[in-house]
């Protein structure tokens, strides 16, 4: 009979043999042939769901022609960035990832993608403006990204409710919806938020409080990436804003996340939200009352007529410099790329072509590409194939190109534009002012130092530009 | 005959006694029986707390695996940063009041736990679930219950009438009801814990020193605070030093319920670094509001190490 010592020091070897077991075996028996012949891909999953359904087994087609086993992987859009920094720490993980803001701070550790962009402009044209400002970095003369796609950000409102107050085309300026707040809170009282602008630290209020600043001619930076946030134009949106809080909106937009201005437009809890179509498939996919009443315009115009709105999605996709598939992915790339007017139906019209000549006529000539593919896009718009009542509700999309910008505007998008993105400083100076929390002017002062400060980290590691005058 | 050695240059080794060949032996299986656990905690825990102290004096950034020494810079920005010196005061405010709430309602609980009544064994099956419910899960359903527009909370408040029509609880779009509603959530998660720990001390109480107090004239409060509480020392301090540790670390709440918002007024610094080092990607500047858990962590490790010793003592 053994001792309990005996029987301790047996099992203890018992598990040491098996942990040695399973840690040699496998280096063994399993030889690393994976990275050739495989490509992986991590890109997030689509706010319209049906565009993933086609977009796998595209992915995977695509590499079953080519003997490539290809992988997509999907996450959340808020691990987008995680990930990411996971991966560059680990230097190892997907080959491909598609960012939805800025990737710009991930540059160091991916590969030019100048010799596909170039391709592709050979074939299609020049790609849309907005797209090549946030996926090129001029101080570094990096192509560090690609982007396929980009997505329009309307005004989206609510019928009924603008027309009893004799808007029934809805807002038109910024103006308009200070003007409008009080008498849809009186013609509508069961509408808890008339206005649905979201002042949280969540995606869609980053995209917000931009096109409000933009439009009352503020910005972060100016086109040679110096901090110009303390300016009088942006203490204007900032009063604006504090207006606007004060007579359409309330606490709970403070508090909202990427799905929240969706949820209470479709639960008609407010007249107006700045929003792609997302919220208005899923109002369709679930056969929604607000339906009949749910309706677009085009980006507000400004106190002096500017009128924008960021891209409310911008793909950008990375091939990182630790890839074993590089030149496999860059193929991958250009045909997703030349598949653009699939992508566009399969999101439903969500996911616009960053390259406007991928979506033209087939043996259209390469100099009338980008014309003919915005005539394609123009009509899908016009005759909405997802079932729109009227047919051409979306049709105000097809001229969204002009008065959609990227973020980074009027510059580049860059390092410091994206972190100053994803740690809310300019949805904070707003929520700030608006709720009285700091005054317009310390709420500004405030965001322009923290600004300033990230400005000044990404000018000393070299890789944006400016400085000398910021304010 | 003498059998002893008479060369006295010759120095033999006494022989080994049964009893020091086993302690030599205890000695050397304890070090490898060890040996996992501290390679676990090395790798998984002094690895990385080393590279944090390390990263938080660089310009460490996500993207990039360069950086530059730049000393007390990262500490020096943060402690001026008005979101940092919040977030450090709402560690403390959430700390204190959440255990000081699970402290007081799992006595509560526990004693009722202590009682036969009919269906303790399903009640004690609904007191753990939220102790085994995952975090991100069970913050869903509360992002729910404290919606601005659509709480239920709000609901059941209207319908009793505490609430007039028009009047609402923004629960996570305002400063204070955003800490209440963080505070609650982790008092419902830490209850079952709590409840548990005071379980086991309450009926490890001998019944006579309850019947003695009972004749000595003592009331209930009397003997919950003079006796019972008292002899429950050692497993109140393991319970409250857990308990505030899981606190003072806990980022996952906070970042899902509210993201640090409204205008990161309800960050604590476990959601400020995650916010700043991973999403905004200074690391360097992310390690730095991390690496201020180390003083209180370190006083309570000290603290709790204590208390152990002395229970064992005892």
């Amino acid at each position: 009979m053994q001792t309990r010592r005996q029987f301790i020091v047996r099992g203890g070897k018992l598990v040491a043999v098996g942990a040695a077991a399973a840690a040699v075996g496998p280096t063994i028996v399993v030889r690393d042939a994976k990275a050739a012949g495989q490509l992986k891909i991590l890109q997030w999953s689509h706010f319209v769901p049906a565009y993933d359904k086609w977009f796998d087994p595209f992915a995977k087609e695509w590499g079953a022609k080519r003997g490539i086993e290809v992988t997509v992987d999907h996450v959340g859009f808020a691990d987008v960035v995680p990930r990411a920094t996971a991966e560059v720490a680990a230097q190892a993980g997907h080959d491909i990832h598609m960012f939805l803001g800025l990737a710009s701070a991930f540059e160091e550790h991916v590969i030019d993608l100048a010799d596909v962009t170039a391709a592709l402009e050979k074939k299609y044209g020049k790609e849309v403006e907005l797209a090549r400002r946030s996926t090129y970095n001029p101080v570094t003369k990096k192509q560090f990204a690609l982007s396929d796609m980009w997505v329009p950000d309307p005004g989206n409102y609510h019928k009924e409710a603008w027309t009893k107050i004799g808007m029934a085309n809805g807002p038109v300026t910024y103006d308009d919806l200070v003007k409008a707040a009080p008498e849809i809170k009186k013609a509508m009282p069961q509408m808890q938020i008339p206005i649905g602008i979201g002042l949280s630290q969540d995606i869609d209020s980053n995209m917000a409080v931009r096109n409000i600043l933009w439009c009352h001619g503020g910005s972060i930076q100016d086109k040679d990436s110096n901090v110009v946030l303390n300016s009088p134009e942006t203490l204007a949106a900032l009063e604006y804003t504090k207006k606007l809080y004060g007579v359409g909106m309330n606490q709970a937009v403070l508090s909202w996340n990427a799905a929240s201005n969706n949820q209470a437009f479709n639960a008609q809890q407010t007249a107006y939200i700045l929003n792609s179509i997302s919220a208005y498939r899923t109002a369709q996919d679930n056969k929604l009352p607000v339906l009949e009443n749910y309706f677009f315009t085009p980006a507000l115009k400004g106190p002096t007529g500017t009128q924008l709105a960021s891209e409310h999605v911008m793909s950008g996709y990375v091939v990182w410099k630790f890839s074993k598939s590089q030149d496999v992915a860059k193929e991958f790339l250009v045909a997703l790329v030349d598949a653009s007017r699939d992508s566009m139906l399969a999101s439903k019209l969500y996911n616009f072509p960053s390259f406007f000549g991928a979506a033209a006529e087939p043996n259209t000539p390469v100099a009338k590409k980008a014309e003919s593919g915005a005539a394609w896009i123009t009509a899908q718009c016009n005759k909405d194939p997802f079932g729109s009542n009227p047919v051409d509700k979306l049709a105000l999309l097809a001229k969204s190109l002009p008065w959609s910008t990227n973020l980074g505007y009027p510059g580049y998008g860059n390092p410091a534009e994206g972190e100053i993105f994803d740690t809310y400083v300019i949805t904070d100076m707003f929520a700030k002012a608006a709720t009285g929390a700091l005054s317009p002017k310390d709420a500004m002062l405030e965001a322009n130092t923290r600004a300033k400060q990230i400005f000044d980290k990404w000018r000393q590691k070299k890789m944006v530009a400016g400085g000398g005058k910021d304010k | 005959m003498s059998t002893t050695t008479s060369n006295p240059a010759v120095a033999v080794a006494a022989p080994l006694s049964a009893g020091d060949t086993i302690r030599r032996s205890d000695r050397r299986l304890g070090a490898i029986m060890l040996a996992p656990t501290l390679v676990y905690i090395g790798l998984l825990v002094a690895v990385p707390f080393m590279l944090a102290l390390f990263l938080s004096l660089t310009n460490s950034s996500a993207g990039s695996l360069e950086f530059s020494f730049v000393g007390l810079a990262n500490f020096r920005s943060v402690m001026a940063s008005p979101v940092f010196q919040r977030a450090l005061r709402n560690t403390f405010v959430f700390t204190l009041a959440s255990q000081v709430t699970v402290m007081v309602l799992g006595n509560i609980l526990a004693r009722a736990l202590m009682k036969s009544f009919f269906g303790k064994s399903v009640a004690r099956f609904l007191i753990l679930m939220p102790w085994a419910a995952p975090i991100s899960l069970a913050t869903l359903g509360w992002l729910w219950i404290f919606d601005s527009t659509f709480s239920v909370i709000n609901w059941l408040l209207l319908v009793v009438g505490w609430l007039q029509p028009g009047q609402w609880y923004y629960w996570l779009g305002d400063t204070t009801l955003g800490m209440i509603a963080i505070i609650t959530i982790h008092v419902w998660r830490m209850l079952p814990f709590s409840t548990v720990i005071l379980l086991a001390g309450l009926t490890s109480i001998p019944s006579e020193v309850r019947e003695a107090a009972a004749i000595d004239g003592a009331g209930t409060l009397a003997r919950i605070f003079q006796v019972e509480i008292p002899m429950m020392k050692p497993i109140l301090t393991v319970a409250v030093l857990f308990g505030v540790v899981f606190t003072f670390t806990d980022m996952s709440l906070v970042y899902l319920l509210t993201r640090g918002g409204p205008y990161n007024s309800t960050h604590v610094l476990a959601s400020l670094a995650f916010q700043d080092g991973v999403l905004g990607g200074d690391v360097g500047r992310g390690a730095a509001v991390a690496i201020f858990l180390v003083p209180v962590l370190v006083v309570l490790a000290v603290v709790m190490l204590r208390a152990s010793r002395r229970a064992e003592v005892v």
